[in-house]
C-alpha cells in the first residue's frame, strides 16, 4: 500500500478533531442554551454581555494587560536575545539556560516567589525603605503594575526564544557591509538588524501576548480579587457561580477578541 | 523463530494492550476500593492520617482520597451523571448539599444502618448525609500588631487599620458568609443585601487586600499582608500551627458558621463501603483523635467531650455548639451568581 503525504497528516488531523474541534463546539453550544441541559437556543448570554459596560471595561483592561507585558517583555527581551545571538557559543549556551530556567519550574511557584518579592515584608520594599527611598511600603502585590512586571519575567523565554533564533540566522556580513558602509552601530541596529528579525518579534510578540492575557494563575495570584481579568471572571462564573453557559458565552467572545489582536500583529509581520 | 515485527504482530500486541486498559475496572472491583472526595488543607491531613487507617482496619478495603473542592465535586457530579460518577463518597459545605439533592447527586444516608449515626447532636443529623463537621467564622488578626483582641465586625472599619483589612472573594464560603453576616447585622434581610453593600463599601478604603481564593488568602496572612480579616477558625488553627502570628477573636454578636457533611453518591460503586468510611466519621474515637491539634476539627457526636481550642473560642459545651447561628443557604444559594457580580462591581478599583 502506498501512502500519499497527505494522508501521513491524518493522525494529527483526528487528534485535532477529537481534542481541539470537538471540545470547541461543545463550548460555542454551551453558550447559546439559556441553562445547562436545555435545549432552547439563544443569545441572551451575548446580550448580557455586550449591554454592560462592566463586562466589556473587563475585556478591555485584559487586552490592555497584555500589550503593556507584552510590551515590556519585547524591551527587555530583544537585547537579551540581540546580545546572545552574537555571544560565543559556550557563552550562549550560558544565557540560553539563564532564559529557558524559569519555564523549569512551575509557574505556581514563580509566581508566589513573586509574592514573597513583591509584598510589603517583602525583598523589594526592604530596599525600598533600607535605602530611605519611602517611608511607606510600596504597594506592589494587587495592582496591575505588579501584574505587569511578573508577568513579563514568567513568559520571558517565549519572547527571547523566537528573536534569538532569527537573530543567530541573520547573515553577519550583512551588519559588516552597513559598517563598511559607514553606518554607526546604532544604525546598523535600527535599518538592517531590526528589520531582519521582525518575523521573530512578531512571533514571540504572538506567544507572549495570548500567554498573558490568559494567565490565570498570575493575574489571580498578583492581582488579587480587586483586579478582575476575562479568566478570572470565566472561572468565577463556571466555578463560584454554576453559570456554565454565561461562562461559555464570555469564553468564546474573549477568544475571538484575542484572535483578532493576534491576527492583527501577524498582518503587521507580514506588511514590514 | 525471527525476531521480525511484522504487521500481524504489532496488531496483535496493540490489541492486547487496549483489552488490558479495560482490565483495570475488574482488578479494582475484587480488591474494593473505595473512593472518597476530601478538601485541601487540615481536612485532607486529618482524612489521611486519622480516618484512613480508621476505615481499612474496620473494613479490610483500601481507599483513596481525592482532593477536590466542594464546588467542583458538584461540577463533576453533574458531568457525570447516568454514568460511573469519580468517587463514592463526596463531602460538602451547607450550600453545595441543597444543590446536590436538587440535582440528585447523592443518595439517602441508610440511617438505621449506620452504628454512630444515632450519636450525633441533634443537629447534626440529616438523612442525607451526617454532618461530620462545622466551620465557624470570625475575625482572625495578627496579634503581633493587634495587642487587644477586636470585639466586633464594625472594628474592621477603624481608620487605624487603613490599607490593613483583607477580604476573600465571594466564590469562597467565607467570603459569602461574611456578607451575609455583615448585612444581618446591618438590618438586612436574605432578599436585601443592600445593607451588606452599603457597610463593604464603607469597609473598602480600610482593606490592603482581596485575596482571589483561599489559597491566596492564606498567603496574605503569611506575609503579613494583612493585619485584620474575617476567618474560619480552622484555617487560622492551621496557619497557627505553621507559626504564623494570626489569633481569631469571636465578635460580641456570637459566631456563626455552616456545616460539613459526607454523602454517598447516587449510583456510587460501593455504597455499603462509602456507609462505612462515613460511619467511621462519626466513630467517637476518631472525632477525639481529630479535635485534637493540629486538625481541631469540630466533633459532631454527642459522646466527645469538647477540650482544646475549640472550647477556648468558640463554644464550651455541646449545649453552646448547638447554639451556633447557620445561615439560610435555601434563600441565599439562587443569589450567589447575583451576589458574586455585585460583589465585584463594588470592589474593583
Amino acid at each position: 500500500m502506498r501512502f500519499s503525504e497527505s494522508q501521513l497528516a491524518l493522525p494529527l488531523a483526528a487528534l485535532f478533531v477529537t481534542f481541539f474541534v470537538a471540545p470547541l463546539s461543545v463550548l460555542v453550544a454551551l453558550s447559546l442554551v439559556t441553562e445547562q441541559g436545555g435545549n432552547t437556543f439563544t443569545a441572551v448570554h451575548y446580550i448580557k454581555f455586550f449591554t454592560d459596560s462592566f463586562n466589556y471595561s473587563i475585556l478591555f483592561e485584559t487586552l490592555l494587560l497584555g500589550l503593556k507585558a507584552t510590551g515590556v517583555c519585547l524591551l527587555f527581551g530583544y537585547p537579551i536575545a540581540w546580545i546572545a545571538a552574537r555571544a560565543k557559543a559556550r557563552w550562549q549556551s550560558v544565557l540560553i539556560f539563564l532564559v529557558i530556567l524559569p519555564i523549569l519550574t512551575s509557574v505556581v511557584v514563580r509566581t508566589f516567589s513573586w509574592i514573597v518579592i513583591l509584598g510589603r515584608q517583602g525583598i523589594l520594599n526592604q530596599i525600598v525603605l533600607g535605602l530611605g527611598l519611602s517611608h511607606e511600603p510600596v504597594q506592589l502585590l494587587f495592582t496591575e503594575v505588579g501584574v505587569v512586571i511578573v508577568l513579563a519575567q514568567v513568559q520571558m523565554p517565549l519572547m527571547v526564544l523566537p528573536i534569538l533564533t532569527v537573530l543567530t540566522r541573520v547573515d553577519t556580513n550583512l551588519a559588516d557591509a552597513s559598517r563598511a558602509l559607514g553606518a554607526g552601530e546604532w544604525r546598523t541596529l535600527w535599518r538592517v538588524t531590526l528589520p531582519l528579525s521582525l518575523p521573530g518579534i512578531v512571533a514571540g510578540c504572538i506567544l507572549t501576548y495570548s500567554a498573558c492575557v490568559t494567565a490565570f494563575v498570575t493575574q489571580t495570584l498578583i492581582g488579587g480579587a480587586r483586579l478582575i481579568y476575562m479568566p478570572l471572571q470565566i472561572y468565577q462564573q463556571a466555578i463560584g457561580a454554576n453559570n456554565w453557559p454565561f461562562a461559555a458565552a464570555i469564553s468564546v467572545i474573549f477568544m475571538i477578541a484575542v484572535l483578532a489582536l493576534i491576527s492583527l500583529f501577524g498582518m503587521f509581520g507580514r506588511r514590514v | 523463530m525471527s525476531s521480525k515485527i511484522s504487521r500481524r504482530n504489532v496488531l496483535a500486541s496493540g490489541l492486547s494492550l487496549g483489552a488490558a486498559s479495560l482490565l483495570p475496572a475488574y482488578t479494582l472491583a475484587q480488591s474494593k476500593t473505595l473512593v472518597a472526595a476530601t478538601f485541601p488543607g487540615t481536612w485532607n491531613e486529618a482524612h489521611r492520617a486519622i480516618l484512613k487507617p480508621a476505615f481499612e482496619k474496620r473494613t479490610g478495603a483500601s481507599i483513596t482520597q481525592s482532593i477536590i473542592l466542594g464546588q467542583d465535586q458538584v461540577s463533576r457530579l453533574i458531568a457525570a451523571k447516568g454514568s460511573q460518577p469519580p468517587f463514592d463518597v463526596a463531602i460538602f459545605d451547607s450550600p453545595q448539599v441543597l444543590d446536590a439533592v436538587k440535582q440528585g447527586l447523592i443518595a439517602e444516608y441508610p440511617v438505621a444502618k449506620s452504628p454512630n449515626y444515632k450519636d450525633l447532636l441533634p443537629e447534626f443529623q440529616d438523612k442525607w448525609g451526617p454532618k461530620i463537621s462545622m466551620q465557624v467564622i470570625g475575625i482572625g488578626y495578627n496579634p503581633k500588631k493587634i495587642t487587644t483582641p477586636p470585639k466586633s465586625w464594625k472594628e474592621l472599619r477603624d481608620p487605624k487599620y487603613k490599607g490593613r483589612v483583607g477580604l476573600t472573594a465571594l466564590n469562597s464560603q467565607l467570603g459569602i458568609a461574611f456578607l451575609a453576616e455583615l448585612n444581618r447585622l446591618n438590618g438586612g434581610s436574605e432578599t436585601d443585601f443592600e445593607p451588606a453593600f452599603k457597610a463593604l463599601r464603607e469597609l473598602l478604603p480600610n482593606v490592603g487586600a482581596i485575596g482571589a481564593n483561599l489559597g491566596a488568602y492564606a498567603t496574605l496572612w503569611q506575609q503579613e499582608q494583612i493585619d485584620i480579616a474575617p476567618y474560619n477558625f480552622n484555617f487560622v488553627q492551621t496557619l497557627k500551627g505553621k507559626g504564623v502570628p494570626v489569633e481569631l477573636a469571636i465578635p460580641e454578636s456570637g459566631p456563626v458558621g455552616w456545616f460539613t457533611s459526607m454523602h454517598i453518591v447516587t449510583k456510587a460503586a460501593e455504597p455499603d463501603l462509602a456507609m462505612a468510611y462515613i460511619d467511621t466519621h462519626l466513630d467517637p474515637a476518631v472525632q477525639a483523635a481529630m479535635m485534637k491539634p493540629p486538625f481541631d476539627v469540630i466533633p459532631t457526636n454527642s459522646k466527645v467531650k469538647l477540650e482544646g481550642a475549640i472550647t477556648q473560642s468558640i463554644a464550651k459545651s455541646h449545649a453552646e455548639l448547638s447554639k451556633i447561628r447557620g445561615f439560610d443557604w435555601e434563600k441565599l444559594n439562587p443569589q450567589r451568581s447575583a451576589l458574586i457580580e455585585r460583589f465585584n462591581r463594588e470592589i474593583k478599583l
